[in-house]
């Protein structure tokens, strides 16, 4: 091949176009990237930077265009292929697993290939070592701070040692010290000839690091130059670049000798600190910046959503977080989640925040709610089929017409509007831009934040620059033009606030004992250890009550019961790990003892016991497969599957045995409850396979996906695990299990009966849950699952020997699970309010 | 500007059928339809009699369990709570008519309780509801044996006449289900805090921005819907005159079935009442159709287990997706039969 200028390039777009449901995001684009060099790509929020970089990393295939990698062309890529061609990228929005520990995080996310040789806490800690993290490898992410995150994120992409890195604003969440850190990390690639592409804001940013900068803007690419050949403004008129398209109602200004009706002292919160603005009457605030410096944070605190500390005060009167939470009318940002919803009617979406309005004796009138909410949707001239017509029907602006109708009916003693224009078309702008500005002339003091500075410059009277949570300038009429904003911005060079609990969770390293004993309840490991406890005091109870609890028989009897729940709870824990529930185990362990029943009686010579077993297993292996494909494929919950399930096996049980029959042979019976001195074999085989499990789920690959995809399924799609193929297994082992179970069961029951087993169901599951398994997914433990099997049967058997009746059998199991559940939750608890303070 | 799109916005109907109701209620006319051919004896005042109060009970728990999967929560305490409240009605009056009031009450009372303690624990302790509900069951089923003490009792003669009979030729307990239906109707739509309800239900992210008190509001699901098992239970013990302990183990499968059936989401959303009513009688209907067919108790679950089945898959299938992909599957189909039928023709 030809090599000569084009040696250097290791990966060229070609032509890319991407859209979204007919919505161009990006329009022919073409880039080339070269090794040794660091490409910055600039751009406001929108302008199809992510949606480039995630074409870039096989995230998003093109809708037209290709790609060029070390010289092969590809159409598109994939997650996995971008990795093996030694594509790294380091999301905006960390791809991390909270539940899952730092190094676990790591070993999940990279090949074996990188731990190999040395041990794979050597390896964890060389790589935090590198981008000057000082963490524990052992800390659950979940205790990480944002920017601890993104250093472990720009760690991850690091370890391969790719030969392209992308890196999505990786400075956003990061102290100066981290910044540094990572510019000299940088550099060091750069130097072992890795092509870096590296989107930003800040132009400062890339004036230190960048060889070549390339702007894009709606989609197009608009210059790629070096660096040295273009000045600050150039680089500004490009990412700015259009004209003042819309017209905005006129301004207001500042009434001399009137007091201003909305001012806000010193206010601070979680994401920005210290931010003073006040408003006369009649004026529109506007707040500026690029998105996630703070400003969604600081109105959530202006609706009285979010603690704040300072003061608000509206038209002379200070309000508490109480007195505005919802009184203070809020459009979020995002519409879709937060600002409607989307199944309810326009006129029930309209009419939230007003009901109490609606009253006619106590009740709700239809006719007045109608009535004024059509007059209020009417003078916002809103397009929509019917008032009841789902909101969903809507377009953007007709949605935030609704929105604003809500605000509006409310009576607000302020509006708040969060992106209020974002995805509305130039039309419904101007309609909403004049109803503010109504709004606000009415009296209600109105604050807009936005990340398009156009639209602060032509509707609002004084603009607050907002960076890294910190106001960096204040524009007032007149100097409030987009250019200044956006300067403000880009320039800033403020610092991350540095968080009270940063510093606590700093000293990981030498924590206090009482900080040690905290973690540590919180740990996987803490249920089972508490369970121990428990166990030994119930023992305690009984022992001076009875000679023969500690009994061979005693022992015995109760651990064959113990094994079978055991299994079958270790399936169940198995599919909770993910975050699903299986309600099938207790009707699959019914129905495999009837097909048992068939095989393993006194005439069967031992090949039918192996078909029989064989048989089962792919019975079981079978109902795994049904669950899963139904909550996969069919979208099912999970819920919703295996009940369908549970209810169907029972029916193929009834098929199989109408009445109860087939007596279990003597000699299985015998050698399956044969022991080890008071110890049943059976036994010993359910605690290996939960020790197993519980290796396999700390120490292998399957293990950390599992948990990876119970974590954060989005998150585990992006590092490349086959979310599909993890889930649908966890079914199949569940279900597997539940077979090993079923045998044991067989033979306590000694009958093939239809009607026994679905009670295993529930057992199990509180048996997962005395463990401290989660049922949100991600964490848990097999050790905590076998001991909570232990507890619960021996808290049964307890019964017997303090001479219970039944109700205390129901009484006692009640109080297991609610009391464990309470004091697992409430562990957890304490630990997020650590996080908030 | 106004003026013309006030001429544009139309007020709508005052009435609409959801996608859930129109589903189940074609299904159930057919299911009638169906049955008045194949197995007539299924729809004979005789059996249809005795099906009746039982979908209407199931109809109870049903509306019940929707209020709690509408908030996005599920209530596994359906079998103790309905079996208590069966118990205390029967077991306390000791066949005592002047005592049955009484008793009725105490299980309502009993039943708020019960719901408060459930709604703490899943509202507040923010537990997860599988496991509180799961906990909760026990321990009802802990009173019902201290009622019982494992004993069924004759239930009183007046209960059975309240429950059991019937005025103007239908069953009461057909004016018990529509009572119960038309007040979860009542509150949902006509006041202030049922409103609110149907809005978190909707969208819990939503209500939280308008300032909504999510956490009462979720509580107060397994509040009203205890209530209603308790009027189940109470139902179940004047139609049956000796109630045991288990009575309400039978409702908790069907009583989510009916639920799902009736479109309500279990990933929470608005709740259809009316529906779910419909897919109570379409359940226990279906039931009867297949005992009158006289194949076995297997067949029957088979058949419960397909038409949840299909009923979840209406709503979770994309079918515009599987639609087209049939289209281009049968045209494909159709060219090969064009071919095969060439030479006959």
């Amino acid at each position: 091949m030809a090599q000569n200028k084009s040696d250097n390039v290791v990966m060229e777009l070609r032509g890319i176009s991407k859209n979204y449901s007919g919505v161009p995001a990006l329009t022919d684009v073409s880039l080339q990237i070269k090794a040794g060099e660091v490409h910055a790509l600039l751009g406001e929020n929108g302008a199809g930077k992510s949606t480039l970089m995630n074409v870039a990393s096989g995230t998003v295939a093109p809708s037209k265009g290709d790609l060029l990698v070390h010289g092969e062309r590809y159409d598109a890529l994939t997650p996995a292929l971008a990795n093996k061609l030694g594509i790294a990228i380091v999301h905006q929005h960390p791809a991390v697993l909270n539940d899952l520990t730092v190094l676990e995080n790591l070993q999940v996310a990279l090949p074996n290939s990188v731990f190999r040789g040395r041990g794979p806490e050597s390896v964890g800690a060389e790589l935090l070592e590198r981008v000057g993290l000082k963490i524990s490898l052992n800390l659950r992410v979940e205790d990480l701070t944002i920017a601890q995150k993104h250093l472990l994120e720009i760690a991850k992409a690091l370890a391969t040692s790719p030969k392209i890195l992308v890196l999505d604003e990786p400075t956003a969440a990061l102290g100066q010290d981290s910044v540094e850190i990572l510019f000299n990390l940088i550099a060091n690639e750069i130097a072992k000839k890795t092509a870096v592409i590296y989107i930003t804001h800040r132009l400062a940013e890339v004036r230190q690091l960048a060889d070549i900068v390339t702007v894009l803007r709606d989609g197009l690419l608009r210059i790629t130059s070096p660096i040295k050949k273009i000045t600050d403004s150039e680089l500004l008129a490009q990412i700015v670049g259009r004209e003042l398209k819309s017209t905005f109602p006129p301004k207001r200004p500042e009434p001399s000798g009137v007091k201003p009706d909305l001012v806000v002292k010193n206010l601070s919160g979680n994401g920005f600190t210290d931010i003073s603005i006040q408003a006369y009457p009649g004026q529109i605030i506007g707040i500026a910046g690029v998105i996630g410096n703070g400003q969604s944070q600081f109105l959530k605190a202006l609706s009285g959503q979010a603690e704040s500390s300072g003061s608000i005060e509206i038209n002379g009167e200070i309000k508490s977080t109480r007195q505005l939470n919802g009184k203070a009318a809020l459009m979020p940002a995002d519409r879709q989640r937060e600002g409607v919803m989307m199944r309810m009617s326009v006129r029930e979406n309209s009419a939230l925040s007003s009901l109490k309005k609606f009253k006619l004796f106590g009740l709700l009138s239809r006719r007045k709610e109608v009535d004024q909410v059509h007059e209020t949707l009417s003078s916002l001239s809103i397009k929509a089929p019917s008032l009841e017509a789902p909101v969903s029907a809507l377009s953007g602006g007709n949605q935030q017409k609704v929105v604003l109708a809500r605000a509006l009916l409310s009576d607000p003693v302020m509006v708040l509007a969060d992106e209020p224009t974002q995805g509305v078309d130039v039309g419904a702008r101007l309609e909403l831009y004049d109803i503010l500005r109504k709004a606000s002339a009415d009296g209600i003091p109105v604050v807009v934040a936005s990340s398009d500075a156009k639209e602060l410059e032509g509707l609002c009277d004084t603009v607050y620059v907002l960076s890294r949570g910190q106001v960096v300038k204040t524009l007032h009429d007149g100097e409030n033009r987009e250019e200044a904003m956006i300067e403000a911005a880009v320039t800033s060079t403020t610092k991350v606030i540095r968080m009270e609990r940063q510093d606590r969770e700093q000293k990981l390293g030498n924590e206090t004992a009482a900080e040690k004993f905290r973690r540590f309840m919180r740990g996987d490991y803490a249920p089972p250890v508490m369970l121990a406890v428990v166990m030994l005091a119930v023992a305690a109870i009984i022992l001076p009550r009875s000679s023969t609890y500690l009994g061979d028989f005693n022992i015995k009897s109760m651990l064959l019961l113990v094994s079978a729940l055991a299994f079958v709870a270790i399936g169940q824990t198995t599919v909770m790990m993910t975050g699903g529930i299986d309600l099938s185990t207790g009707p699959l362990a019914g129905f495999l003892v009837v097909i048992a029943s068939f095989y393993f009686t006194d005439e069967s010579p031992l090949t039918a016991v192996l078909m029989g077993l064989v048989t089962m297993a792919l019975v079981a292996a079978l109902v795994g497969l049904i669950n899963s494909s139904l909550i996969r494929y069919v979208k099912f919950t999970a819920i919703a599957a295996t009940l369908t399930t549970y209810i169907a096996i029972g029916g193929f049980a009834f098929i199989l045995r109408p009445e109860p029959g087939g007596l279990v042979s003597r000699a299985i019976a015998d050698a399956l409850k044969s022991t080890l001195g008071p110890i049943p074999y059976v036994f010993i085989a359910a605690a290996i396979a939960a020790v197993g499990m519980e290796y396999l789920l700390r120490k292998s690959r399957w293990g950390w996906s599992l948990r990876a995809v119970g974590s954060n399924e989005e998150s585990a799609r992006q590092i490349g695990i086959n979310v599909n193929r993890s889930i649908i297994g966890a079914y199949v082992v569940s279900s597997l299990f539940v077979f090993l179970g079923s045998i044991l069961l067989t033979v306590q029951l000694g009958i093939g009966d239809a009607t026994q087993g679905v009670t295993y169901t529930l057992t199990g599951i509180t048996a997962v849950v005395l463990g401290g398994t989660s049922l949100m997914g991600g964490r848990g433990t097999y050790i905590g699952t076998l001991m909570g099997s232990i507890l619960l049967i021996q808290v049964l058997n307890a019964t017997v020997f303090l001479d219970l009746d039944q109700k205390w059998q129901y009484w006692l199991q009640a109080g297991l699970i609610l009391i464990a559940a309470i004091v697992y939750s409430v562990a957890r608890t304490r630990k997020t309010r650590l996080n908030k303070a | 500007m106004a003026e013309r799109s006030a001429a544009t916005l139309s007020k709508g109907p005052r009435f609409q059928v959801s996608k859930g109701l129109l589903t189940v209620l074609v299904s159930t006319v057919a299911l009638f339809i169906l049955c008045a051919i194949v197995a007539p004896t299924s729809v004979a005042p005789g059996p249809l009699g005795s099906m009746i109060p039982f979908a209407a009970i199931l109809a109870i728990v049903g509306l019940g369990q929707m209020l709690v999967i509408q908030q996005a929560g599920i209530d596994l305490s359906v079998p103790g709570s309905v079996s208590l409240a069966a118990v205390i009605v029967s077991a306390l009056p000791e066949i005592e008519d002047s005592r049955l009031l009484p008793s009725v009450i105490i299980a309502l009372v009993a039943a708020v309780a019960i719901g408060l303690f459930n709604g703490f624990l899943v509202g507040f302790l923010k537990l997860n509801p599988i496991i509180a509900t799961l906990g909760t069951n026990s321990l009802l089923f802990g009173f019902v044996m201290l009622i019982t003490q494992g004993i069924p009792r004759m239930t009183t003669q007046l209960l059975l006449k309240i429950v059991g009979g019937s005025t103007i030729g239908i069953p009461n307990s057909v004016f018990f289900a529509a009572a119960v239906l038309l007040g979860v109707i009542f509150i949902l739509r006509k006041t202030v805090a049922g409103r609110r309800f149907e809005s978190i239900g909707a969208s819990a992210p939503v209500a939280m921005v308008s300032g909504l008190r999510i956490k009462t509001h979720q509580a107060m699901a397994y509040v009203w819907a205890q209530v209603l098992y308790s009027i189940a239970g109470i139902m179940i013990a004047g139609v049956i005159s000796e109630p045991n302990g288990s009575m309400g183990s039978a409702y908790l499968l069907p009583s989510v079935a009916v639920v799902v059936l009736g479109g309500t989401s279990l990933l929470g959303g608005r709740g259809l009442p009316t529906a779910t009513v419909i897919a109570a009688v379409f359940l226990s209907q279906l039931d009867q159709f297949v005992l009158a067919l006289g194949v076995n108790f297997a067949i029957r679950t088979l058949v419960q287990a397909a038409a949840l089945a299909i009923g979840v898959a209406i709503y979770t299938v994309d079918w515009s997706r599987v639609r087209s992909l049939l289209q281009k599957f049968l045209s494909t189909a159709r060219r090969g039969e064009h071919q095969t039928s060439l030479p006959t023709a």
